[in-house]
């Protein structure tokens, strides 16, 4: 029977003054909470959501709407993006209860962008300073993958990897005639049955499709199955149902208290540290809503999402994509392309869908109604898909703004602009281009591109200036020295790569910093 | 009050409402050409006829003469003809009716000729303003001007003793009564209040009617009516003075009519045997099978909307059928009332989590989109969207997607990104429907019941159809081999 993550009955009294507080329990916040309570500390962390164990799950797309984070927000620019289901959850593990569980490591050279082509900008530190934690990671929640990975053949994945479904095999055969390499993804999931302490058995994969809707035997790695059980071993608390509104500061400046809503009534948890794990749009929100951290005038800039082309095209057999692993084939060809006219790369991958999230990007991207659109509806079991993940630029004005429209919690709306730049484009071309070249070769006819953006990065930026960034290369606020920041926000660039497992990464890494652990 | 000869047995009463300037003796035509089983009872609205002028002349007040009526009748069986003014009297007494007003049981049929509709009615302000100032220049201007106001709505002469009588009730008419339905009674909003009727209702409209005519009858009343049917005649506005016979037929059948009226969908749209037998399947968990049958119920075809308003309602469920147009050939296969749902949506504050900054508040939207796409059908077919035919309305919504569709309301590109939202709200509630999933032959609700451990799909054999899977339904491809077959 599939493992659970039991939440612990102690509670920390508001009034006590806890070591840390962790706001957010998705990909920042869980590592960093296990982190912590792995070193003894007293850690409390406030999710915004409820606990479900995995099994309450459901294999339907309009039920699994519960882990999205349905509070409305505001979207500008000339490609305004999606929320709700574009990677913000809400529940005890956040957005990693409905990821797609995609984790391809961060190449070397986009972390360097800004050294090798002059544009975009680099991060802090390079891949070495993260490698350990990537792998400690990979470990930590056991990711499967290939026995050799034809793009670093050391790498070597804890698990076998998961199935294929058609659309893999179809991308595959057509990469092996193309000469593009392709192979097994590396995927947060396990293939066998495994043990995960403080969660039980996490059972192999069974290929179910339903990731995004939540993984019903624990099978996908999500801070619930993982770090979160392991936290609570370690003397943590997960308090769910808590809205953080406010940070109170004493006279010094420093953080020592944190306001949040609970069943309608405001309450304060007096703290001696902040980790702000609530995503690229929560944690600027929060910041801008209490004025702080925001002297360099970066929180809410540089929001970026990736590049997330897809072409679709029919087959004369049946696909049902919604069986097997959606993403269970990859291809790091692209990310530097010979002939590439931008700067920066891709990942290709297949994709498996499910039919409503399929019919909404019909309906929406290729614009079709009436009797186009059923008849095309009624393909579903014979489409197939292959997608992207782009690097995305920094642009200052492509940013986080506080609305006059307030929501539930009582702060006002965020309002995210963004509009793809130059570069983007001209990945989504070339994308296009290799892609649609890619289903030419398996046979599929009736092709068409969604042009899409995906994730949520950017908008509390680190680096090595305190004028120009929000956090310094540990997470750590230059303004307020027990502020730290640790999810999507603090990214520099965006990266080829899906952002989740360097989520994780930077977690074990601004929670070692903390402690002291980490080389100066 | 008037009334015809009583019949006995279970006769319907049918409560005869006249229109402005008109008493029960307008409906005297009609009422004799009714024939047995029918009964009708003319009544004077206050102000009008016999009845002296109430306190303060609003529709509440006309309805609780009316009422007040009914109960003292106290028939078994009733029902309500209005015409004009009449018409808008009658709405507000039915939704009494349906409320479960004490008295007022019974009530079975509506018939609405040329009728006020419960929005404010789209008079040419310059013809009110005209008529407010009639009857302040002594008997002979008094006179002329009745005749005036007769003959200009009437499509042709009426004969000399019905012109002499209505102009004769126009002179006796209050003239506070008068003046009260044009600055008040006609301008009242009561779409909210009426919202979507359930009583069975025919509404007449004249061909030759400028302002209540087929198209405003369409537009404006027949979205208030779930059950409701137009017949157009070869009439102007005072269709009972007119065409006392046809008027009467057409009663007479609609009285005698039972069994299914018009309207949407009733009963629930189901997917084939097969399907439901895999809903009931352990292969489905309790969770996912509880959700699918809730989405299987039947829509209620007096759905009444909670955030829209009903022309709003019936202006989606066009815009649906357009997007997503459903094919109900199939025996036993409905359509999925989606206007409805996604009301029902709106009310629950259920969005997806977002909208573009350029947009109004998701309910707003709706509505104004809808206004809008109603204004420019108005601007450039000259006609409300409601009385376009598909091939219109698909012009009209090629130019929304094109960002053409310019006319007072949302901006051309707010209009696009409004469709755009239409377009994935319509998707999403369709695909999500069992009888769609069966069409689809999605297999996707079958990963895992609620067995201790889950069995999800054969990995080994991912290119198989697994035995309980559906099939796909026939289409030009090949289909997959069964695991074990």
């Amino acid at each position: 029977m599939t493992g659970i993550l039991s939440l612990p009955e102690r509670r920390f009294a508001d009034e006590e003054v806890v070591d840390v507080v962790v706001v957010g329990t998705g990909a920042g916040g869980a590592p960093v909470l296990a982190r912590l309570a792995a070193a003894g500390l007293r850690v409390v962390a406030l999710e915004a959501g409820a606990p479900g164990p995995p099994r309450d799950h459901a294999a339907d797309e309009t039920e699994a709407t519960e882990l999205y984070w349905l509070a409305e927000r505001l979207a500008g620019g000339t490609t305004p993006q999606p929320m709700g289901a574009n990677n913000s959850g809400t529940g005890v593990g956040g957005s990693l209860l409905h990821w797609g569980a995609f984790v391809p490591r961060p190449d070397a050279r986009d972390l360097r962008l800004r050294t090798e082509t002059g544009r975009g900008r680099d991060w802090p530190f390079g891949l070495d300073a993260l490698l350990p934690y990537l792998r400690e990671v990979e470990e930590a929640i056991q990711v499967s993958g290939p026995r050799n990975y034809p793009w670093d053949p050391s790498r070597r994945y804890p698990q076998p990897p998961v199935a294929r479904n058609q659309a893999a095999d179809a991308m595959a055969r057509a990469c092996d005639s193309l000469g593009i390499r392709a192979t097994d993804a590396p995927a947060a999931l396990v293939t066998r049955d495994t043990e995960q302490p403080g969660f039980g058995t996490r059972e192999s994969c069974i290929h179910c499709g339903a990731c995004h809707q939540g993984c019903r035997n624990g099978s996908k790695a999500g801070g619930d199955t993982t770090f979160l059980p392991a936290a609570v071993l370690d003397g943590a608390e997960i308090r769910p149902n808590c809205m953080v509104t406010g940070i109170e500061r004493d006279a010094l400046g420093r953080v020592s208290a944190v306001i949040y809503r609970e069943d309608g009534r405001e309450r304060r948890q007096r703290c001696a540290a902040l980790f702000l794990c609530a995503g690229a749009v929560e944690t600027p929100r929060l910041l801008l809503h209490a004025g702080l951290c925001n002297g360099s005038g970066q929180v809410g800039r540089n929001y970026m999402a990736h590049v997330a082309t897809q072409v679709w095209g029919t087959v004369d057999r049946e696909i049902r994509p919604n069986k097997g692993y959606p993403s269970s084939l990859i291809s790091e060809d692209m990310v530097r392309p010979a002939d590439a006219d931008f700067v920066g790369g891709y990942l290709v991958q297949s994709l498996g869908i499910m039919p409503v999230t399929w019919a909404n990007q019909v309906a929406r991207g290729r614009g079709l109604w009436g009797r186009g659109l059923t008849d095309y509806l009624a393909q579903y079991n014979r489409v197939i898909g292959i997608g992207i993940n782009g690097d995305c630029l920094p642009y200052e004005e492509n940013r986080l703004t506080l609305s006059d429209e307030l929501d539930e919690s009582g702060m006002p709306k965020p309002l995210i602009s963004f509009s793809a730049g130059e570069n983007e484009q001209r990945i989504h071309a070339h994308a296009e281009r290799v892609l649609s070249r890619i289903w030419e070769e398996a046979g599929a006819s009736d092709l068409w591109t969604l042009t899409r953006y995906a994730h949520t990065i950017g908008t509390c930026r680190m680096g090595p200036d305190g004028d120009d960034a929000v956090v310094d290369g540990r997470g750590r606020s230059f303004e307020i020295d027990n502020l730290w920041i640790c999810d999507n926000s603090v990214f520099p660039s965006a990266l080829s790569a899906n952002p989740a497992l360097t989520i994780m990464a930077l977690g074990l890494r601004s929670a070692d910093a903390f402690l002291g652990r980490l080389p100066a | 009050m008037q009334q015809s000869a009583a019949p006995a047995g279970d006769a319907i009463t049918l409560f005869c409402l006249h229109a402005l300037g008109g008493s029960a003796r307008s409906w005297d035509g009609p009422s004799a050409c009714l024939g047995d089983g029918v009964r009708c009872v003319g009544i004077d609205l206050p102000g009008f006829g016999d009845t002296p002028m109430p306190g303060r002349h609003e529709v509440e007040q006309l309805a609780d003469h009316v009422a007040e009526l009914v109960r003292v009748a106290a028939p078994v069986r009733w029902g309500l003809l209005g015409n004009s003014m009449g018409a808008k009297v009658a709405l507000a007494v039915a939704r009494r009716a349906e409320d479960g007003e004490a008295g007022l049981s019974g009530l079975e049929r509506l018939v609405l000729m040329a009728g006020s509709p419960p929005s404010p009615e789209p008079i040419p302000e310059e013809r009110r303003r005209e008529m407010l100032q009639w009857f302040r220049d002594g008997p002979a201007r008094d006179r002329e001007q009745a005749r005036i106001f007769v003959a200009a709505n009437v499509s042709s002469p009426l004969p000399a003793d019905r012109e002499q009588a209505a102009v004769e009730d126009v002179l006796r008419a209050d003239k506070r009564a008068w003046r009260a339905w044009l600055t008040v009674g006609a301008a009242e909003d009561w779409q909210q209040r009426i919202g979507v009727l359930r009583t069975p209702a025919l509404v007449l409209a004249g061909r030759a009617d400028a302002d209540l005519g087929p198209d405003a009858q369409r537009a404006l009343m027949l979205p208030h009516l779930a059950h409701g049917r137009l017949l157009v005649l070869d009439a102007g506005h005072l269709l009972p003075l007119e065409r006392p016979k046809e008027v009467a037929d057409a009663v007479a059948a609609f009285v005698r009519k039972d069994g299914a009226f018009p309207g949407v969908a009733a009963g629930p749209v189901l997917p084939d045997e097969a399907y439901r037998a895999f809903i009931a399947s352990d292969r489905v968990s309790r969770r996912v099978r509880a959700a699918l049958e809730k989405r299987m119920e039947a829509d209620d075809p007096a759905y009444a909307p909670q955030v829209l308003t009903p022309v709003a309602l019936a202006l989606l469920r066009a815009v649906m059928a357009r997007v997503l147009p459903q094919t109900s050939d199939e025996a036993n296969q409905g359509t999925i009332d989606l206007a409805a749902r996604l009301d029902a949506q709106l009310a629950a504050g259920g969005g997806d989590g977002w909208r573009v900054a350029t947009l109004p508040p998701d309910a707003e939207a709706y509505e104004r989109g809808l206004r809008t796409l109603d204004a420019v059908a108005r601007q450039g077919a000259g006609c409300p969207f409601l009385c376009l035919d598909g091939a219109g309305q698909d012009a009209l919504l090629h130019e929304v997607q094109a960002g053409q569709c310019r006319a007072d309301g949302l901006s051309p590109h707010q209009m696009l990104a409004w469709f755009e939202d239409v377009r994935g709200d319509a998707v999403r509630l369709f695909v999500s429907h069992p009888a769609t999933m069966a069409r689809l032959g999605y297999g996707g609700i079958g990963n895992g019941g609620d067995e201790p451990r889950l069995r999800g799909f054969d990995g080994s054999h991912l290119d198989r159809r697994e035995a309980w899977e559906p099939r796909t339904p026939p289409g030009p491809g090949r289909v997959l081999a069964e695991t074990g077959a």
